[in-house]
């Protein structure tokens, strides 16, 4: 009588344990009873590893059991390969891994000192105000555009007041809608410059290009903004005596900040990479203008003064990159021919204006031939575009409507696009 | 849904077999263990609940340091089970967090140990504390500290682990060794042991003294009149914490309070026991924080 009682259970235990040969069993340590509320987590017990001695582990037993060491599973990895799930090596093991690290300057940097720290980074030096023989550029009648003011305002208004369904439009809309009005107003002198036609905007390259300053290594990657190409070089625009002179100068430190700080460390990077964003045979590779927006990155709110350094960096970076394409990447002591990056930053409403002219790669030392930087800082086109008037104290402080157009700034505008066209 | 099936095609793999299976269907089943890969005779079991792990804590886990403020989680001073722990707790305006360096000793990584120089890049009011912080840079790193009571934006401040055989005479914000100080000045900031961070005397316009030093060690006195005795190494910034005018602040109304997270005490009266009122007692003895391997020890 006993054995039909006791022959199910052995069949069972027997049944179970054959039946899992081979398969995987189950593991009961969760299989408790858990509490309704979490309790705080208790830090776990420190595993201590003594060489020589194996370690006894419930894992065999498959449930706890105390006085035995919790058994260590090897972690798992997924046989095939999933893209959505891909967890990427450590940086060492990369194969791109070196030990010196590398300074990146990206689209997104917002470098503590400003323009200073760029001026430094890039060896240059600074004159506040654009050349003259630029500006005078725009003012003879025959580079003007027929009624160029009244176009202008209007090109202005469209972006402020007319360019939505909406009350106003965004910061970010207008600034685009107002960069492109510009252009587009630059771009009608075609039929007297035929120059310009041998242009053409940008947008979305990637830069790349690689300098050492001292003992590090800095690279300048990202993606910027309009780039206005042209088949032709920019002229340069001081002349020898003047590149000669900027030996003297001294560039400015700012102890105990060094200037690499805010720049993105990388140890996994390729060294050399040199890319202007186009490939070889793209038949405008001279980069003439950079249009770039404050607003251009959603992510990256810049102060005016890290604006400017981006400004000085990109525009650097474009340069950089096609002086190590004609001239090698060997450092020079001085270029034959200084290559001309001119750079424009708008917000909207104020006007950053920037030439930078490289005339040394050779940046390891601080003394030498310096590079130049020409830098026109907020410049107005226009004081105010109100949808309301201001009113105080029932007067009309400011009217509704674009107040206060200067026409210097898009003079100013125009003789850069004019660069190298007349 | 796919988590489902996954844990489905899991826990099919592992039933307990019925009786009717018998030894063919056993070797079918090792047929078919050969195709599937098998997990090795042990699997680590695996949780059939959803996890009962809380994140109200997870913002304060973040262990990179950060300048960026840090998003917070209010508590309103309730615990892990939900129960109000600590009264008068709750609303208020909303705050970030920003991480700040109490170890003002922090080497750069990669950087030699020797003192250095940091510049003040903006003073700030900081709403978790009484007073204010600074973000100072030096190298290639920005870090927040503890304001002192004259830091101005573009102030340089000088952090220094070594002790001279001559007092240091000390500018405001600079912080050094309790050792190389003259006895007398006015520190924040204290550590307590070497290297740990500081943790007395941060609030705003607060400011202990160095009272002497003896042998390796030195006694501070901190603003409760409490004297303690600590390792000459410990560090220490010299000066007052910022915000002086804080103790002065009057809330004038009750929103205010609120908009500082403060809740109303309960109104109910309570009769006040021994704890109340007025007490008169001589000063607690010299907390000593110095572990010296006592006498107990070595006869035994």
């Amino acid at each position: 009588m006993a054995t039909p009682l006791f022959s199910p259970t052995v069949l069972l235990k027997d049944l179970g344990r054959m039946s899992t040969h081979g398969q995987a069993r189950r593991h009961f340590a969760v299989s408790r009873s858990l509490p309704a509320k979490a309790l705080p987590a208790r830090r776990p017990r420190e595993r201590v590893e003594i060489p020589g001695l194996e370690m006894v582990t419930y894992g065999d037993r498959m449930h706890y059991v105390p006085g035995l060491a919790k058994p260590v599973y090897p972690q798992w990895e997924r046989d095939y390969k999933d893209p959505g799930h891909y967890k990427a090596p450590p940086a060492h093991h990369m194969l791109l891994y070196k030990g010196k690290p590398c300074y990146v300057y990206n689209q997104r940097t917002s470098a503590l000192e400003g323009v200073p720290q760029a001026l430094w980074l890039t060896k240059a030096k600074l004159i506040s105000g654009l050349p003259p023989h630029l500006l005078s550029l725009a003012e003879s009648p025959a580079n003007q555009i027929p009624d160029q003011d009244e176009r202008v305002q209007n090109a202005i208004k469209h972006a402020r007041f007319w360019d939505t369904t909406e009350e106003r439009p965004c910061k970010e809309k207008y600034s685009n809608t107002l960069l492109s009005n510009l252009l587009h107003l630059c771009a009608t002198l075609q039929s007297r410059h035929t120059v310009i036609g041998r242009r053409i905007l940008a947008e979305k390259y990637s830069l790349a290009a690689t300098w050492k300053r001292g003992e590090d290594l800095f690279q300048v990657r990202g993606q910027n903004g309009l780039l206005y190409n042209c088949m032709d070089p920019l002229p340069e625009v001081s002349g020898k005596q003047e590149v000669g002179d900027t030996a003297h100068h001294v560039l400015e430190t700012f102890y105990p900040v060094s200037p690499s700080i805010d720049l993105q460390k990388v140890h996994v990077y390729e060294e050399e990479v040199n890319c202007s964003g186009f490939r070889e045979g793209y038949p405008y590779p001279h980069a003439h203008t950079l249009y770039f927006q404050e607003d251009g990155d959603v992510n990256c709110k810049l102060h005016p003064k890290q604006f400017r350094a981006k400004m000085v960096m990109f525009a650097f970076g474009n340069a950089l990159a096609r002086a190590h394409s004609l001239y090698g990447t060997q450092p020079q002591h001085v270029l034959d021919r200084p290559i001309t990056v001119q750079a424009v930053g708008t917000n909207g409403r104020l006007f950053q204006f920037l030439v930078f002219q490289l005339n040394t790669t050779d940046l390891s030392g601080d003394d030498g031939i310096k590079n130049q930087v020409w830098l026109d800082e907020d410049v107005e086109l226009y004081d105010f575009a109100k949808l309301r008037p201001l009113i105080k104290k029932k007067q009309v402080k400011v009217p509704a409507g674009l107040e206060g157009y200067k026409p210097e700034t898009f003079r100013k505008f125009l003789s850069l696009y004019l660069h190298g066209a007349v | 849904m796919m988590a489902v099936s996954c844990l489905t095609r899991a826990l099919r793999s592992l039933t307990v077999s019925q009786p009717a299976l018998l030894s063919s269907q056993a070797v079918t089943q090792t047929k078919l263990g050969t195709l599937v890969p098998s997990t090795g005779g042990q699997c680590r079991g695996f949780l059939t609940t959803a996890s009962l792990d809380q994140n109200r804590t997870q913002w304060k886990k973040r262990e990179k340091y950060t300048v960026n403020p840090i998003g917070m989680k209010k508590t309103g001073g309730r615990d892990h089970t939900g129960k109000i722990r600590t009264h008068g707790i709750g609303g208020g305006h909303k705050q970030k967090y920003r991480m700040i360096d109490f170890q003002r000793l922090h080497y750069e990584a990669d950087k030699e140990t020797k003192p250095f120089e940091e510049k003040v890049v903006d003073v700030r009011y900081d709403p978790c504390r009484s007073a204010d912080i600074a973000l100072v840079a030096g190298g290639n790193r920005k870090r927040w500290i503890i304001a002192t009571e004259n830091m101005q934006t573009g102030d340089v401040i000088k952090t220094s682990g070594v002790i001279g055989r001559m007092a240091v005479s000390a500018n405001e914000g600079d912080a050094y060794p309790l050792g190389a100080l003259p006895v007398g000045t006015l520190v924040n900031n204290l550590e307590i042991q070497p290297g740990k961070g500081s943790e007395y005397i941060r609030a705003a316009g607060t400011s202990g003294v160095l009272l002497r030093k003896v042998n390796g060690t030195a006694i501070v006195q901190l603003p409760s009149k409490q004297q303690v005795q600590v390792l000459e190494t410990c560090m220490v910034t010299v000066g007052r914490v910022s915000n002086i005018d804080h103790n002065k602040q009057i809330i004038g109304k009750a929103g205010r309070n609120r908009w500082l997270g403060i809740r109303p005490s309960s109104g109910l009266w309570q009769r006040k026991g021994g704890w109340a009122g007025r007490k008169i007692k001589p000063l607690p003895p010299m907390k000593n924080y110095v572990n010296l391997p006592s006498i107990s020890n070595k006869t035994t």
